[in-house]
């Protein structure tokens, strides 16, 4: 058995039988989740200097003097990492005082921030298959996003107190800008909204369930919604990015709706985190730091010397800083063309298990082990269970907890 | 003939798994580069599926696929799976609550003679 790292669901049954170059068999693993293996086999990384092949121990040497020679370093990425590298790599943050940032401060921190200050209630995913009978997925789309979400914890299962699962005991809500796969699925449920309409439609519903008639949108539907939401026993709503990006900075809606169901009956959250540790990263932060991501050390290891901000967010300190190590991460695809761009254009150190458009353009490339396959560690799963893998392949690559230390060791 | 757009991008399971074996290859580009829009804005723009079309706006241009939704109408609202080729066009402003405005592109659509942009291209771009 082992587990996979392909996104935050981190489903611990898979079965696979690995033969030379291939996965011959697997069980248990979506569509999301072969892929994700099937980087084992294709375009692995080596070490490189300015594109040239070099031992690895080069290479990190050359990592070493690049971050120790940078006035103002940045470490992005961290999502696709175990807790015991985000440890080290937040350590070295300190040691070298840089930035440092994940995926979380373009999409999830948002909301992460106010669940992991207990701001918002939330639950876990074996709650959730155990008593929820209603969940709301909004501006998100788990059949591609994090596919078994619905077999495993929200719709399927034969729960403690859902035996009668989907059949009867369970609905499924969509709020989406467009009628995804997942919306297609729960269709007689599923409501749509204009871009950037999430936060009108969250005031009808909070219009509704004080007895009123909302102003906007379609009141019929409106009020069946109210409906479902106030005959809930136990309702989990699960916010993905579509949902974070349009509401932006009227997050305190968001809490006032759940404050507001929570008075009428029982409703948590679990944000729908993408990569397998993100939560991990914020969680780490804020016990170190008091902040989830965007932080910077610069100045030294002191606590006073935090500072966390948009500045120290990768979309601006990647036009501050003189260079940069990525791990786990491809900005240069998964950024926007702006950030992409001055990350292009400074020294990178790229810590990758494959080749991305952010190795190509590194000045550096270290290869590493792939979690979960040819790694060990702990993760945290998008409802902050903590989850520990075993590698299930020899690798000689090293883990990024193994190079992050070698590197910190050379500074 | 050109139109006004609104672009949202969305995830997508199968261009997903194509991007974990490849970022470079020819499949990974046809399933990533294109635009879903609506009947009535393939008609405006005179356009059917798998014909190019160019997507500009104030941040970079690219040239993509036009593919018809078979989602309800929604004209004037077009849908882009994320990746790098729909990033070209957004912008990283920060909101007052200090993320980028992810859903919020818009662009101009015309009809376009030219290839796909490849991947080469846009790392071209990067880093000039
Ligand atoms: S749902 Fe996520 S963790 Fe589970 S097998 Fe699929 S990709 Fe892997």
């Amino acid at each position: 058995m082992t587990t996979c790292t392909g996104c935050s669901l981190l489903c611990e049954d898979i079965e696979l039988v690995l033969k030379t170059g291939a996965i011959s068999e697997a069980k248990n693993l979506c569509r999301k989740g072969q892929g994700h293996f099937q980087a084992l086999f294709t375009e692995r990384t080596k070490p490189m200097i300015d594109g040239k092949e070099v031992t690895l121990d080069q290479a990190i040497a050359k990592a070493a003097e690049i971050l120790k020679n940078a006035r103002t370093p940045l470490l992005y990425g961290w999502s696709n990492s175990t807790l015991e590298a985000q440890t080290v790599g937040i350590n070295l943050a300190k040691k070298i005082g840089a930035f440092i940032d994940d995926t979380s401060s373009f999409c999830e921190g948002l909301l992460m921030e106010r669940i992991l200050n207990g701001k918002i209630p939330t639950c876990t995913l074996d709650d959730v298959r155990n008593f929820a009978d209603t969940s709301v997925f909004w501006g998100t789309d788990p059949s591609n996003s994090h596919p078994r979400h619905l077999s495993r914890f929200s719709y399927y299962p034969r729960g403690e107190k859902r035996q009668k699962s989907y059949e009867e005991e369970r609905t499924c809500v969509v709020v989406d800008v467009r009628k995804s796969a997942t919306a297609h699925l729960c269709s007689n449920y599923y409501f749509r909204v204009p871009p950037d309409g999430d936060a009108e439609f969250l005031e009808s519903i909070l219009t509704v369930l004080d007895g009123k008639i909302p102003k906007t949108g379609d009141k019929k539907r409106l009020i069946e919604l109210g409906t479902i939401l106030k005959k809930t026993e136990f309702g989990v709503i699960f916010p993905g990015p579509g949902m974070i990006y349009s509401m932006q900075d009227k997050m305190d809606l968001f809490e006032e709706l759940v404050a507001r169901l929570n008075e009428i009956t029982t409703f948590k959250v679990i944000p729908m985190v993408g990569h397998y540790n993100m939560r991990g990263f914020n969680q780490l932060m804020l016990g170190q730091t008091g902040f989830i991501n965007s932080v910077s050390f610069r100045g030294g290891a002191a606590g006073a010397a935090t500072t966390h901000g948009p500045e120290q967010g990768v979309a601006l300190a990647a036009k501050s800083s003189d260079a940069a190590l990525i791990i786990g991460s491809d900005p240069l695809s998964a950024l926007p063309f702006g950030t992409a761009r001055a990350l292009a254009h400074i020294p990178l150190i790229a810590i990758d298990p494959r080749r991305s458009l952010t190795t190509d353009a590194a000045q550096v490339v270290i290869p590493s082990a792939l979690s979960g396959l040819e790694a060990g560690g702990t993760a945290l799963r998008m409802d902050g269970t903590r989850i520990s893998f075993e590698p299930i392949t020899e690798s000689e690559r090293l883990s990024d907890e193994q190079i992050l230390t070698r590197i910190m060791e050379a500074i | 003939m050109s139109v006004e757009l609104k672009i949202v991008c969305f995830e997508d399971i199968f261009q997903y798994e194509s991007g974990e074996k490849s970022r470079f290859s020819d499949e990974y580009r046809q399933l990533s580069a294109v635009i879903l829009l609506d009947k009535q804005d393939m008609a405006s723009l005179g356009v059917k599926d798998g014909d190019k079309v160019l997507v500009e706006n104030e941040i970079s241009k690219i040239v993509v696929a036009a593919k018809t939704t078979d989602d309800e109408p929604h004209a004037g609202l077009a849908f882009m799976i994320n990746s790098v080729w729909s990033n070209q066009l957004l912008r990283d402003d920060l909101c007052n609550a200090s993320v980028p405005r992810f859903k919020g592109i818009t662009a101009r659509v015309a009809p376009s003679q030219e290839e796909v942009t490849q991947i080469s291209e846009i790392v071209q771009r990067l880093r000039a």
